[in-house]
């Protein structure tokens, strides 16, 4: 067969749909820039250098922004005490270092010459905007813009593990309650509609409180393992539709069995309809971790959310760069999921495109 | 239709008992009591000593086992009692009464707002579906949509409270009123309004963005219908085709929308009430569940859940009953 006459199949088609929307393209862009700032938010913000020659060999300390562990053990022991600039000069004059974009630590004020020939943090409602805290900074005088780069994988992090979660448990469940019917059915829907009716801010609250040593992931399991209802609700639906279909019938025909049929031939087709709740559950998922943040009932102290910062504005409103800033990151995500999910609906449902042309 | 009922009344009371006994389960286990959790944060010096911890513990109950408890807690709430607040001294169905009005002020004007704007920006985007003023009314109303509250919220108390401080637009940051309750009536109802101002705004948006977006979801299904050709072809006017045979027949999932609105109706929002410090229900739940006073989390989970299923079973009534090709069966 020819390639370049073989039509597009279904997702080739539904990328070109897609692609036509300048807005959900852009929105595509905006997450992936979010992902790599993620990605790269140590070498953008950070105190610790991107790659650095010690005593002989080449370091990369800023790894330690992902994982302490990560920070190489030769600078604990030489006593650098998280203080690079002057210690490497000092120790080592041979030294050389390449240092983040911003230097700017996401989890601490910077000190007084700390890096040579600069002031301290301004901190209290001092801190608004400036060239070397473009986003101000906050009470304690860390800075915001470093705060927010940090905070980017959380943001990113939250969306996509808690709708993970939520998305194999809808899938799973409803596609058991449709495809099997009966008393199974009866089960996966009553159990459905108990979550549905579950307060979800008591029940996240009080496994917070549960947990002795919550964490961000803690927050990320809960927001998954209470959003699924709407997904499997939907999915029930596709394969209510779908087990009767005549490809379905043939697979039973060629003896193909239950996990087959479902897996092979019901999900494929049922998936484009259910991916659309699952990109609008993750900009629901980013609102509710920022809006927990914002509680006060998000991850512990050093880890740096967006939400968290908004809870530090609240104390102090005059301080607005507190609420502007990480208030429009928070917005343009949730905005740039609506997008992508609007445009994923629209680009996949065969019944809105014949609408449009 | 009443053997629909009676198995749907016995299912919810069976997902209500769940419901209960998870949530009960939980508040039990969280660390720390009402006894102890508010007196500890305040002032370490006051906390009880053991035995007048015990001696408490069992006035309230909660020396036995949380199974117990729920128990107990089911009985009495079969008899029509839901128990008395622990760290506020009140009957819970009191407390809730207290709540419920302010709550319904906001959320219920928000409503009738929101749907008074939302039913003529939709049709109008539909009428006008694809010219550029409805593209950009649409995109608008998108962004409003996706725009959090609490970053609302907070946007426009920087902007009421703090910006504008002293002029004649200043707005109240916090609470329902800050007239003494012996004032004159005209007076605290404009007080009141005052302060229901920047809540009201922030929860009509949201509603009215997403409001206008189902009407206008709804209507491009409606308008490619075989009827509305038919209505076109027989002579009907755009306005006559728009209200009368598109409309109406949207009218099915928006009574439906109505329906499921119902929970929120009464429960309110937590993070408006929690912001604008409004005492309602919103509020009144976050702080039971803050002072670990169990029997307010109950009452308002056992009312929230409640509101849930009646809201689902209305909608689902609603549907039967505006259209007829739908059974309950």
């Amino acid at each position: 067969m020819n390639m370049a006459t073989r039509p597009a199949g279904f997702w080739g088609d539904a990328w070109r749909r897609f692609r036509r929307r300048p807005l959900a393209v852009a929105a595509l862009t905006f997450v992936g820039g979010l992902a790599l700032v993620a990605l790269l938010s140590p070498a953008i913000a950070g105190t610790k250098p991107v790659l650095c020659r010690y005593k002989g060999r080449i370091y990369a300390p800023c790894l330690g922004y992902f994982d302490r562990r990560l920070e190489p053990a030769v600078f604990t022991r030489d006593r650098f005490r998280g203080t690079y600039p002057r210690n490497l000069e000092e120790k080592d004059p041979e030294s050389w270092a390449v240092w983040p974009l911003v230097f700017q630590d996401p989890y601490r004020s910077v000190r007084a010459d700390e890096w040579p020939g600069t002031a301290a943090n301004p901190a209290k409602d001092e801190g608004r905007p400036s060239r070397r805290n473009l986003f101000g900074t906050d009470q304690a005088g860390v800075d915001v813009f470093a705060k927010m780069v940090h905070g980017t994988t959380i943001a990113l992090l939250v969306g996509f593990v808690s709708m993970g979660i939520a998305g194999t448990i809808g899938i799973v469940v409803g596609a058991l309650g449709g495809y099997f019917g009966g008393w199974i059915d009866m089960l996966t829907s009553r159990i459905t509609e108990i979550v549905m009716c579950v307060p979800t801010l008591v029940l996240i609250l009080a496994v917070i409180a549960l947990i002795e040593k919550p964490t961000i992931w803690h927050t990320m399991a809960i927001i998954g393992a209470t959003g699924w209802t709407g997904i499997a609700r939907l999915t029930r639906g596709e394969f209510l539709r779908l087990k009767g279909a005549e490809f379905v019938l043939a697979a039973r025909a060629a003896g193909a069995g239950p996990w087959r049929i479902m897996l092979r031939h019901i999900l494929p087709n049922a998936l484009a309809p259910v991916l659309v709740p699952i990109t609008f559950g993750i900009a629901s998922a980013v609102l509710l971790e920022s809006s927990l943040s914002f509680l006060g009932f998000g991850p512990p102290p050093p880890t740096a959310s967006w939400g968290s910062i908004l809870n530090d504005a609240r104390s102090n409103l005059a301080m607005w760069w507190l609420v502007v800033f990480p208030g429009i990151a928070i917005f343009l995500t949730v905005l740039a999921y609506n997008l992508i999910g609007e445009a994923l609906q629209e680009s996949t449902d065969p019944r809105l495109r014949e609408a449009r042309k | 239709m009443a053997t629909y009922l009676v198995r749907r009344a016995i299912f919810g009371v069976l997902t209500l008992v769940v419901i209960t006994c998870f949530v009960y389960g939980l508040a039990r286990n969280m660390p720390g009591t009402p006894l102890t959790v508010q007196l500890g944060e305040t002032d370490p010096s006051r906390k009880f000593n053991p035995e007048d911890l015990e001696r408490l513990k069992r006035i309230y109950g909660l020396d036995k086992p949380w199974p117990v408890g729920y128990v107990q807690w089911l009985a009495n709430v079969a008899r029509g009692d839901l128990g008395r607040s622990i760290s506020r001294k009140q009957p819970v169905a009191t407390l809730i009464a207290d709540r419920v009005g302010p709550t319904f002020l906001i959320s219920g004007t928000a409503l009738v707002l929101a749907w008074l704007a939302a039913i003529p920006l939709g049709l109008y985007a539909s009428a006008r579906s694809g010219r550029a003023d409805e593209r950009i009314s649409s995109l608008v109303l998108y962004v409003l949509y996706s725009f959090p509250t609490f970053v609302a919220a907070l946007f426009l108390q920087i902007i009421f409270a703090v910006w504008l401080r002293g002029t004649a637009w200043e707005l109240p940051l916090f609470g329902m009123s800050d007239l003494p309750p012996d004032a004159a009536l005209p007076a605290r109802i404009g007080d009141v309004a005052r302060h229901m101002i920047l809540p009201v705004t922030c929860q009509t948006y949201v509603s009215l963005a997403y409001d206008s977006r189902f009407i206008r979801a709804n209507m491009e299904e409606a308008v490619r219908q075989d009827y509305i050709r038919t209505a076109r072809a027989k002579g009907a006017g755009p306005w006559r085709v728009l209200f009368r045979h598109a409309f109406r027949n949207t009218l099915i999932p928006l009574v439906t929308l109505l329906g499921l609105s119902l929970p929120g109706l009464i429960g309110g929002s937590v993070i408006i009430e929690q912001i604008f410090t409004w005492p309602g229900m919103g509020r009144l739940f976050f702080e039971s569940i803050r002072e670990r006073d169990y029997p307010t989390i109950m009452g308002l989970t056992l009312m929230f859940s409640v509101l849930t299923l009646l809201g689902q079973l209305l909608a689902d009534l609603l549907y039967c009953a505006v259209d007829p090709r739908v059974s309950v069966e």
